[in-house]
């Protein structure tokens, strides 16, 4: 759920508006990298992937081009996209779920089938899919997001109240055996996009990192430039291995904005911003693709790991990427508001309401009863 | 035949016509933006579970829709009273039911609080338009279209000048906003071919609206309103076998009267007066429950009706009069002009002429 609301456009068609990537080493496979695309938050029962939107992941191996304060990737121009697209339902499931068929379109030409829904999903020669709908395995206080961002002040409370406490997503997971389907790594950079299909493809939305267009870059109210631009749509228009600079100024000038407010909510400045003008994230963030180490044992707690080492200038020790169910926002406010030099804020939410799995397909099943509000 | 009374080039599509989901899909996850959200309620949630109520109400012809809209919409406002988004959605949903001036004072406070809330403008150009206040409503949606806002506008000045009878004007903005559209639900582009379709009804051009509505319909099955205006056109086209089929499980399955009303009008046309006057009696009972919980949304239909299948002119007149007091639009005239004819035959045009200059 960390890029639902992510722009006008995205939220037109809820089958096309993405919640969340994420990327990390199978837990039950070590020959395996696991990446997930959900889509459609809070999705009631009936709820179904759209004919007339392909959902792709892009894969490029990437290297780390500088470490330091100047850290930074290089993503390689070789590309390994997987598409997925489904059919209009026809009848029902024993379970009372639309019955969707669907195919994804592997690098090298391969279509392979699956059913939405079935657990076993469509294999294939290294790449294993599953389709259907999950439990959200994100969780957060949104209200005391929005507060905080409203008063200038940490809003959380010891005990939160999880915004999606209970609902369900739309997931697409591939399992690959990367080292046969892909080429290069072990690092590997992963953007998502919905487009709507036809013969010239128009992206819809994309995502690469968590939380960048909501809560890194949708307060206009810091933004002393474009204080009154919805600039997402823009944003996600942007091919994110190749952002233009046309506009890149405006991404930056929020991203920065942001980014301070956030880094003075706790009275004091530990990102001061470099001889740019720029806060030492930005860069980095602008980079917006999610960054895993395929060749790193799975580990839970590693999103931004990869980072937070080159800007220290050391190597990194797990696999980046992001796990399911990492407790993303204690994780982002601690980073932005601390950068770790204090105390790790807590935002009095601390688990879905049923943890992931560590098999196939990873997300737990959907929640079908409405549970009682967190 | 096309939408529109020239057919569009690839010149119009360089990528080729948009690609949409298709309307039961779109339905499904319209039911399950609703089931999803209808327990979780951030004010923004709330007012989007309204606003996904009223476009249900709206495609699949449900008052009760409607209805729980409202409830929805007076419970977000006593809840949060300091925030626009609660006041910009009540507005919309006592538009819905013509209860134009007490949206306006929603509209009126939501500016106070939100003085450039984008969709409190939209709303308050859409209920001018409503009330007849075109010079107004034209000026606020061609400031919008000045900052750039492409679709949306383009559409919406499509429906005004459609509105007006500007064949013309009406067709170059839906194709700019056909063309303009780069979103893949299929809702906004099937609303305005229905638009269009009646546009072309009250034009008398007929094929033209059996292919605006036959466009809406095969973008959404089962967009109700279109379906039913496609029936009338069936039926004044002379296939009424046509329209009984698409009217019968509409007039089953909505508890908007306008359907049964249709089929009792066309099967009393056909000599089926047994199963006529079943259709007309269950369309006025619940035209008339609809016109006391609801009597400014009603009255033009119900007028409407009691005008035609149901047979009571007097009630017709009574209604027409109201909804010319709700709002002053050539249509409202028109209506009160045919119930005047219907009491009055022969003085008809002196007694509305009068009635015009009071």
């Amino acid at each position: 759920m960390s890029d639902h609301f992510s722009g006008p456009r995205a939220l037109s068609d809820p089958a096309a508006d993405i919640t969340d990537l994420y990327a990390f080493p199978a837990p039950d496979s070590p020959d395996h990298l696991v990446l997930v695309l959900d889509v459609f938050g809070k999705s009631g029962p009936s709820a179904v992937f759209s004919d007339a939107v392909i959902y792709r992941f892009r894969i490029r191996p990437v290297q780390i081009a500088a470490m330091g304060p100047e850290a930074a990737f290089a993503p390689s121009q070789t590309e390994f996209r997987f598409e997925c697209t489904f059919d209009i339902p026809s009848g029902r499931t024993d379970s009372g779920r639309p019955l969707q068929q669907g195919r994804c379109l592997t690098p090298d030409g391969r279509t392979i089938l699956f059913r939405a829904d079935d657990e076993n999903g469509g294999l294939d020669s290294g790449v294993q899919v599953f389709a259907g709908q999950r439990s959200e395995p994100f969780f957060l206080d949104v209200r005391m997001i929005e507060k905080t961002a409203a008063t200038g002040k940490l809003s959380f409370k010891p005990k939160g109240s999880d915004t999606l406490y209970g609902t369900n997503i739309l997931a697409i997971v591939l399992k690959l055996e990367w080292r046969k389907v892909l080429e290069g790594g072990p690092l590997f950079a992963v953007v998502c996009e919905t487009l709507a299909s036809g013969k010239r493809p128009v992206r819809i939305e994309r995502i690469g990192r968590p939380e960048i267009k909501n809560v890194t870059l949708s307060w206009k109210q810091f933004d002393q430039v474009n204080r009154n631009l919805e600039i997402r749509d823009l944003y996600n228009s942007e091919d994110a291995f190749d952002l233009k600079p046309d506009y890149f100024d405006v991404y930056r000038a929020r991203m920065n904005a942001n980014l301070e407010f956030h880094d003075g909510l706790d009275g004091k400045i530990d990102w001061p911003f470099d001889q740019h003008g720029n806060h030492p994230l930005t860069k980095l963030l602008l980079a917006d693709f999610l960054v895993v180490d395929a060749s790193k044992p799975f580990c839970e707690t590693s999103y931004f790991e990869i980072e937070r080492s080159m800007l220290e200038g050391l190597t990194h020790a797990t696999p980046g990427g992001r796990w399911l169910n990492q407790d993303f926002m204690d994780f982002i406010y601690t980073l932005y508001v601390n950068g770790g030099n204090g105390p790790p804020i807590n935002d009095g939410v601390d688990a879905p309401i049923a943890w992931s799995s560590k098999v196939f397909p990873y997300l737990a099943p959907r929640n079908v009863a409405k549970a009682a509000a967190a | 035949m096309n939408c529109l009374s020239k057919i569009p080039t690839s010149a119009d599509w360089p990528a080729g016509p948009p690609r949409l989901t298709d309307g039961t899909i779109a339905v499904l996850n319209l039911e399950a933006q609703i089931d999803g959200l209808k327990d979780h309620g951030t004010i923004a949630e709330t007012a989007a579970l309204i606003d996904k109520l009223v476009l249900r109400g709206l495609i699949l012809g449900r008052i009760s829709d409607y209805e729980r809209a409202a409830q929805l919409a007076d419970r977000l406002v006593h809840d949060t009273a300091t925030d626009a988004v609660a006041f910009v959605a009540r507005a919309r949903t006592r538009a819905v039911f013509h209860r134009f001036a007490e949206a306006l004072d929603d509209l009126d406070r939501a500016a106070r609080l939100s003085p450039e809330d984008a969709a409190a403008k939209r709303e308050r150009a859409a209920i001018l338009q409503a009330l007849g206040y075109y010079y107004e409503t034209l000026e606020t949606y061609g400031a919008a279209a000045d900052r750039g806002v492409q679709f949306e506008q383009a559409a919406a000045l499509a429906g005004f000048w459609a509105e007006h009878g500007e064949t013309e004007t009406a067709q170059q903005f839906y194709l700019d906003s056909v063309r303009s559209y780069r979103g893949v639900s299929p809702f906004p582009l099937a609303l305005l071919d229905f638009q269009l379709g009646v546009m072309w009804m009250r034009q008398d051009r007929l094929n033209e609206a059996r292919a605006c509505l036959g466009s809406a319909v095969r973008r959404v099955p089962a967009y109700a309103a279109a379906q039913g205006h496609l029936a009338e056109v069936d039926a004044d086209l002379g296939e009424p076998e046509a329209a009984i089929a698409r009217l019968t499980p509409l007039a089953i399955s909505s508890d908007d009267p306008d359907y049964s009303a249709q089929l009792a009008r066309i099967l009393g046309e056909m000599g089926f007066g047994e199963e006529s006057t079943a259709w007309r009696r269950m369309a006025a009972s619940r035209y008339d429950e609809l016109t006391a919980a609801h009597p400014a949304a009603f009255a033009d239909h119900a007028a409407e009706f009691w005008l035609g299948a149901g047979n009571d002119p007097k009630k017709g007149l009574r209604l027409a009069e109201f909804n010319l007091r709700v709002r002053k639009t050539p249509r409202a005239y028109d209506l009160l002009a045919q119930a005047l004819d219907a009491n009055t035959v022969g003085a008809a045009s002196a007694r509305c002429s009068a009635h015009l200059a009071s």
